[in-house]
């Protein structure tokens, strides 16, 4: 018993003292205001539905996953939600694994109240066949770093999961019209879920001599003597509000809490949609490149590092059979090489910005390194639209969401095949032996680039 | 015999790898470890003062907690618990502290095949992070045998559930020696060549396993240059009380 207490970890009398001392000129210790809250960062991962938030030094991972259910009998028509918050002893050395401790629960609760009672997320959309079969969504909260204020970013985490996440499209169908069908995510679309507002969680800290803060770190946890949870969004509805013991606090200063709340859940709220909007954006256009992978996989075999002429010879007489092409995918695979030129820069995402990056340059990865030469792609593509080898850096280096700036323009008409042939009607008609030049020449659009 | 696979690869290649050290502020050590698309967060507290019950007090004793990303934890994840103690065990000098727990945290972000080696190298760069004394580093790899009889190095998740067997490699890291007489040896054969963990699923020949052991130990000496240049890089935060 006594291990554990000397494995806990204690704030000092003297740094308690500090903060107490340094709040009461309105300094925070790690540079703030009083009302001010810690920069935010949203990563999403790689699938749908996952989410992770940097409040400062506080990390919380978010995961939303859905399954079949029996809806509940008191409520046939509506699919469920539920939230498991995961303290990891990872975030702090006094969580313990296993056992949800009372801050745990807390934390899953303020949360619960904040999407499910005030109907943020459309719960009766989710229900599929009446009293039979509804969607059970579930929202996993990993703590991953206790930095201070779990509940904020843990909401925040929830909400960006959530508004990203995809359930796949089912219909019913069969003879009796009872049978559900689950459409997979290639033949048709997964549907994101039907959110109505985003319920923002700021909290206070209360000290004595009537201090209050927005967003306190842990070691201001440790110090202060009450807080107060206000789940708010941004059309100023309250949606909860949490103090559960603590220092007895003056109404106007609740008051002052609630409007201070309303302003910020506005900003956040921004952020939140900011930052799902690029999410959104970028997935739409990974989905369009992904559309020509079913094509090139024939392909493959015979690919090798080195393309002299005949290989290239072969390639383009293979590739001259397939002609079904739009001209967005040559253009797609024009900017493919843009993309591998660039690829060690990918890797970065999803890393964090406060630690060490490394990323290695790709372990023999890209097998493209000598690949086509842009311009003769180019060239073939005005002809007819072609895939070309480049369909295999397609498939393997689109993994990385980063995609190029310049692709905008999706509309399967020949304008951006034609605007490609503007661009290099300078070189005048090329033959295939142009083709195999280029590492000086690929090297030189490379830094252009970059 | 060239095969199809579905991301371009040629049977020997990994995937993409990155690597980032204390990425975590309340841990030790931490570090976030991805291969492709999977990705594993390790950290790393220790050492801690006392052992477990069952534990030998007269050593350091390791802990290992894995957390799946989502859903309960079962037995897959109590065994991969077990596989990550007795690998680290073995690689950690625990004579150094004797009476101490040093916990290791396992944190799945995506898996997306190979979960397993990736976590033990997310933990083996944890553990450098927190400066836990270490004989040698671990570095970890997934061979498969494909119904063909072909052997392909770093799965994806759907190329990990179509084959018919795959294992689960550890060497230690290659040694760059600076003592003029060599590496060090065992019987002979330099220490690299030995094999810290194999975990196997499904069935193959004896000869395939062999040729897994081949690729697996020509990967890893590729997997410890790359460990060897990211801990150069970087030189370790001061150490983090509480």
């Amino acid at each position: 018993m006594d291990v554990r207490l000397a494995n806990t970890w204690r704030l000092s009398l003297n740094e308690k003292n500090f903060i107490k001392t340094a709040l009461l000129s309105d300094i925070r210790i790690d540079g703030r205001k009083p009302f001010d809250f810690r920069n935010i960062i949203i990563i999403f991962g790689r699938e749908d539905g996952s989410a992770e938030v940097q409040l400062g030094q506080t990390r919380v991972m978010c995961v939303v996953t859905a399954k079949f259910v029996q809806p509940f009998r008191d409520r046939p028509n509506e699919g469920t939600l539920s939230i498991y918050t995961e303290f990891s002893p990872m975030a702090d050395p006094s969580f313990e694994a296993g056992r949800a401790g009372e801050s745990a629960v807390e934390l899953g609760r303020i949360i619960d109240r904040g999407l499910r009672e005030s109907r943020a997320v459309d719960t009766e959309s989710l229900c599929i066949v009446a009293g039979k079969l509804a969607w059970a969504i579930r929202i996993d909260i990993h703590i991953l770093d206790n930095g201070g204020n779990l509940v904020d970013a843990a909401n925040i985490a929830a909400l960006a999961a959530l508004m990203t996440f995809r359930r796949p499209e089912c219909s019913l169908g069969g003879e009796d019209g009872q049978e559900v069908i689950i459409h997979p995510p290639e033949i048709r679309d997964p549907v994101p879920l039907i959110v109505h507002h985003l319920p923002i969680a700021i909290t206070f800290g209360f000290f004595d001599e009537r201090v209050m803060v927005i967003d306190p770190t842990h070691n201001e946890e440790a110090v202060m003597a009450g807080r107060m949870i206000a789940t708010i969004n941004a059309n100023g509805d309250i949606c909860a509000i949490q103090k559960a013991g603590g220092e007895g606090v003056d109404q106007r200063v609740i008051m002052q809490c609630l409007q201070l709340a309303t302003t910020k859940a506005v900003d956040i709220t921004k952020q939140i949609k900011a930052a799902v909007e690029t999410y959104n954006s970028e997935r739409a256009l990974q989905k369009i490149k992904h559309e020509p992978t079913c094509v090139a996989t024939k392909v493959k075999e015979g690919q090798d590092q080195t393309l002299d002429n005949e290989g290239i010879n072969e390639l383009v007489g293979k590739y001259m059979e397939r002609l079904k092409l739009i001209s967005r995918e040559s253009y797609a695979s024009q900017n493919i090489n843009d993309e591998v030129e660039v690829e060690p820069k990918s890797l970065r995402r999803g890393a964090d910005s406060n630690g060490i990056k490394f990323s290695s340059a790709p372990l023999s990865w890209d097998p493209y390194s000598k690949g086509v030469d842009p311009e003769f792609l180019k060239a073939s593509v005005a002809s007819q639209g072609l895939s070309t080898g480049n369909k295999k850096k397609e498939s393997s280096g689109d993994e990385k969401p980063e995609t190029p700036g310049p692709f905008e323009d999706v509309n399967p008409n020949s304008s951006a095949v034609g605007a490609s042939r503007n661009e290099m009607q300078v070189m005048g008609p090329k033959t295939l032996k142009d083709a195999v030049k280029p590492k000086n020449k690929r090297k030189k659009k490379g830094s252009s680039m970059i | 015999m060239e095969v199809d696979r579905e991301d371009g690869r040629s049977q020997n290649q990994l995937r993409p790898l990155a690597c980032s050290r204390s990425i975590l502020h309340r841990a030790h050590g931490s570090a976030s470890w991805s291969q492709g698309d999977t990705k594993v967060l390790a950290a790393v507290y220790g050492p801690r003062a006392g052992t477990k019950k069952n534990e030998n007090p007269e050593k350091a004793c390791i802990e290992v907690i894995w957390k799946p990303k989502t859903g309960q934890i079962g037995k897959l994840e109590k065994e991969y618990e077990m596989i990550l103690k007795r690998t680290l065990q073995s690689i950690c000098i625990l004579t150094v502290n004797p009476n101490t727990t040093t916990s290791v945290m396992i944190q799945v972000v995506n898996d997306d095949g190979a979960l397993l080696p990736s976590a033990i190298n997310a933990a083996c760069m944890a553990l450098v992070d927190a400066g836990i004394p270490m004989r040698h580093l671990a570095v970890a790899i997934c061979c498969c045998v494909a119904r063909s009889g072909l052997v392909i190095l770093d799965p994806t998740k759907l190329e990990e559930q179509k084959m018919k067997a795959f294992a689960y490699l550890v060497f230690p890291n290659s040694v760059h020696s600076v003592l003029p007489k060599g590496p060090p040896s065992v019987q002979g054969e330099p220490i690299e060549n030995g094999i810290i963990t194999s975990f196997t699923h499904g069935t193959m020949s004896v000869d395939d396993y062999f040729y897994c052991l081949e690729r697996g130990r020509a990967a890893s000496t590729k997997l410890s240059d790359f460990l060897r240049r990211n801990l150069q890089q970087q030189p370790t935060n001061s150490s983090k009380a509480g």
